[in-house]
């Protein structure tokens, strides 16, 4: 009984594991990769924008089909059957600029920039980090979501501590494996004699740095943020930009489309909408600079 | 002189052979199935070798299988498919099925009608050796028609190991053979000393034990370890060292699983043993010491060398506490490993770690309880 146990538990953290790694907006080298994806069928057709904007075509008259996994919370998922999040508002924001009805097409995101790239969509939203493999199959938006990392640490304990670049030789400074910031501080802070300390669970090392276990730890900022919640003796003191930044993907044989979509986000952030949207999805996050709008 | 040496030398007559003389036709069968199982294993694995060790290039094929030169080992694993999908290969296998078949035809066959043992064995050992053949080259042929690039990429691809090996790896196996034998010497204390108040015969002494045993027998071990550096840490207001942590909780949870053990172990002991030994005027500590635990402990060596295997793997569950790079073990070796480099072949690194250091102690536990021969060793064994 007890071996099989255990065995369960073991098994249950491989998968977990296998899971987070084939979540929606992974580092998959996806560039090239083929095979049948979507559901909608490549028929193109013309349509002109609206007045003030550049023309434009998409593949249905009137319509932006976007295809996206759409299981990737905050940003795309399912709800009661309606597509819900982050990225599916600001698409829908994006659209409604440019006079065009959203349709959601759920794709693989292991062949989702092939299949724009081949016209099986007009657009891709998933959570997508641009990458420079993506972007030899695809083109990429103006940057709409700066994944930036926060630097936690434990006031009581390090009230001068402002920076990464004030730790020093020894500090230990935690980690959650496999994540954009244990990437990062592998390359930036192991260099500089700084230890890391890996915790499968994120919550497991804000729990430790409550209790002084180390110096400082690093993670995704919109997690962070609600995270310490609770926790008031941790204050995140820095968003560290590692330049990790999602894009919106389109295919490199629609550049007008692209730009018509880019003009409407820079619309958006302008105007205040981005925030707006960002507060809904990630409530008590600090907003990057570059988003905030005039 | 010649007398006297012929006088010194002892003829010792081999035992009479029982088991009869052998024939022709029940040796087909056997050497039909070791010819079978040959060409499927041995073949296969030369052709590996074969391949692995001449100087060749990424062939088209490979390259159409997306195994460019920038793929970090795609020629280790451009030899191992193209070894797999040769021509010598098919040979090996349908020759090897061919085999087997015949070896089960002729073996099933003529077995009834053998006269002898050694006729009758040599034809269905033959006959299971054709099976055995046939079961793993019908596997491999599968394997070989599915995606076997693919899994040699992400599995097999020990190019990818690089700078995690030898250094780190032999330090996380260190690390991972300590905390077992720390786990596991603490424990066999601590479950002594258990198993001791567990069979007093005053309730006040049996009930902690009781709890003790139950709690930690009927809780998570994963759940345990991160209570404890939690506990520690926040309760406590001591930093632990997740290592320290994780040897104090193998040590408590393995205490609870021996004292069964030992308790067992003491209780097998027949009534009568105590008997005589009060009988003979010993206390009831003295008939203990000299009589009773000498015995027990015989049988309880195998299911505590049982316990151990298992802890050896169970260290894997420190995964929850925090870990500095240099405490690493065999199972975050591998995930630090696979979250750098995005291979799997980590996890097959891994797997053979544990075996180096689990297939001998399962063999010593093996030599030990026939050393040992004791009928009642295997039911002192409450491990499992």
């Amino acid at each position: 009984m007890r071996l099989t146990r255990k065995r369960i538990v073991i098994a249950a953290a491989v998968a977990m594991f296998t899971l987070a790694f084939a979540a929606c907006a992974g580092n998959e080298n996806d560039a090239g990769e083929t095979g049948p994806t979507a559901a909608t069928g490549p028929t193109a057709t013309g349509a002109t924008g609206e007045t003030g904007v550049p023309t434009f075509t998409t593949l249905t008259e009137g319509v932006l089909t976007v295809g996206s996994c759409l299981d990737y919370p905050p940003f795309e998922t399912v709800k009661d059957g309606v597509e819900v999040g982050f990225d599916v508002e600001l698409t829908e924001e994006i659209a409604s600029r440019l006079g065009l009805e959203v349709e959601w097409v759920r794709a693989d995101f292991d062949t989702i920039f092939t299949a724009v790239a081949g016209g099986q969509f007009d657009m891709v939203a998933a959570a997508s980090t641009i990458t420079e493999e993506r972007e030899q199959t695809v083109d990429f938006s103006d940057p709409y979501f700066n994944s930036r990392q926060a630097l936690v640490v434990n006031t009581g304990e390090t009230p001068d501590l402002a920076t990464t670049d004030d730790l020093v030789d020894g500090d230990v400074v935690g980690v959650q494996r496999g994540t954009t910031g244990a990437a990062w501080a592998k390359d930036n802070l192991v260099p500089n004699g700084i230890e890391l300390q890996t915790f499968t669970s994120a919550t497991d090392g804000l729990r430790a740095l409550e209790g002084g276990a180390m110096t400082a730890f690093i993670a995704d900022e919109p997690f962070v943020a609600e995270a310490i919640a609770d926790l008031p003796s941790l204050s995140v003191v820095q968003g560290i930009d590692t330049d990790e930044v999602y894009g919106l993907a389109f295919s490199p044989e629609n550049p007008e489309l692209r730009d018509a979509a880019n003009g409407a986000l820079e619309e958006i952030i302008a105007d205040g909408t981005y925030v707006t949207i960002y507060e809904k999805w990630f409530p008590g996050a600090p907003i990057p600079p570059e988003f905030q709008g005039a | 002189m010649s007398v006297a040496e012929t006088e010194r030398v002892i003829v010792v007559e081999p035992p009479p052979d029982t088991r009869g003389p052998s024939s022709p036709i029940s040796a087909t069968a056997l050497w039909l199935g070791i010819a079978a199982i040959t060409a499927v294993l041995g073949g296969t694995l030369l052709l590996q070798v074969n391949y692995a060790v001449s100087d060749r290039v990424l062939t088209p094929g490979c390259v159409e299988l997306r195994l460019t030169p920038d793929i970090t080992g795609a020629l280790n694993v451009c030899n191992m498919v193209d070894a797999l999908r040769s021509s010598a290969q098919t040979l090996l296998l349908y020759g090897g099925i061919a085999l087997g078949i015949a070896a089960m035809v002729l073996g099933w066959g003529i077995a009834k009608r053998m006269d002898s043992f050694r006729r009758r064995e040599q034809a269905v050992t033959g006959a299971i050796l054709g099976v055995q053949a046939v079961v793993i080259a019908l596997v491999i042929l599968a394997f070989r028609n599915g995606r076997p690039d693919l899994f040699a990429k992400n599995f097999l691809n020990f190019t990818v190991l690089g700078e995690y090996f030898p250094g780190p790896f032999f330090a996380a196996m260190k690390n991972t053979i300590v905390l077992a034998f720390v786990g596991e010497a603490g424990g066999v204390l601590v479950g002594l000393f258990l198993a001791l108040l567990a069979l007093s015969k005053r309730k006040a002494a049996r009930a902690p034990a009781r709890a003790y045993i139950n709690f930690f027998r009927g809780t998570p071990l994963i759940w345990q370890l991160l209570t404890a550096y939690f506990v520690l840490l926040l309760g406590f207001g001591i930093v632990p060292s997740s290592l320290l942590v994780a040897m104090g909780v193998f040590a408590l949870n393995t205490g609870a699983y021996a004292a069964e053990v030992f308790r067992a172990g003491i209780q097998s002991i027949e009534r009568g043993q105590m008997e005589a030994a009060r009988s003979l005027g010993m206390t009831y500590l003295q008939a203990m010491r000299f009589a009773i635990v000498p015995q027990a402990v015989r049988r309880v060596i195998p299911p505590l060398m049982n316990e151990f295997v298992i802890l050896i793997k169970d260290t894997a569950l420190i995964i929850v506490l925090g870990l500095l790079a240099s405490q690493y073990e065999l199972f975050q070796w591998a995930r630090g490993g696979q979250s750098d480099t995005f291979n799997a072949t980590f996890f097959t690194a891994t797997a053979l770690g544990y075996l180096a250091v689990t297939l001998p102690l399962i063999r010593l536990v093996n030599a030990v309880e026939k050393r040992l021969q004791s009928g009642l060793v295997g039911i002192a064994g409450a491990g499992g």
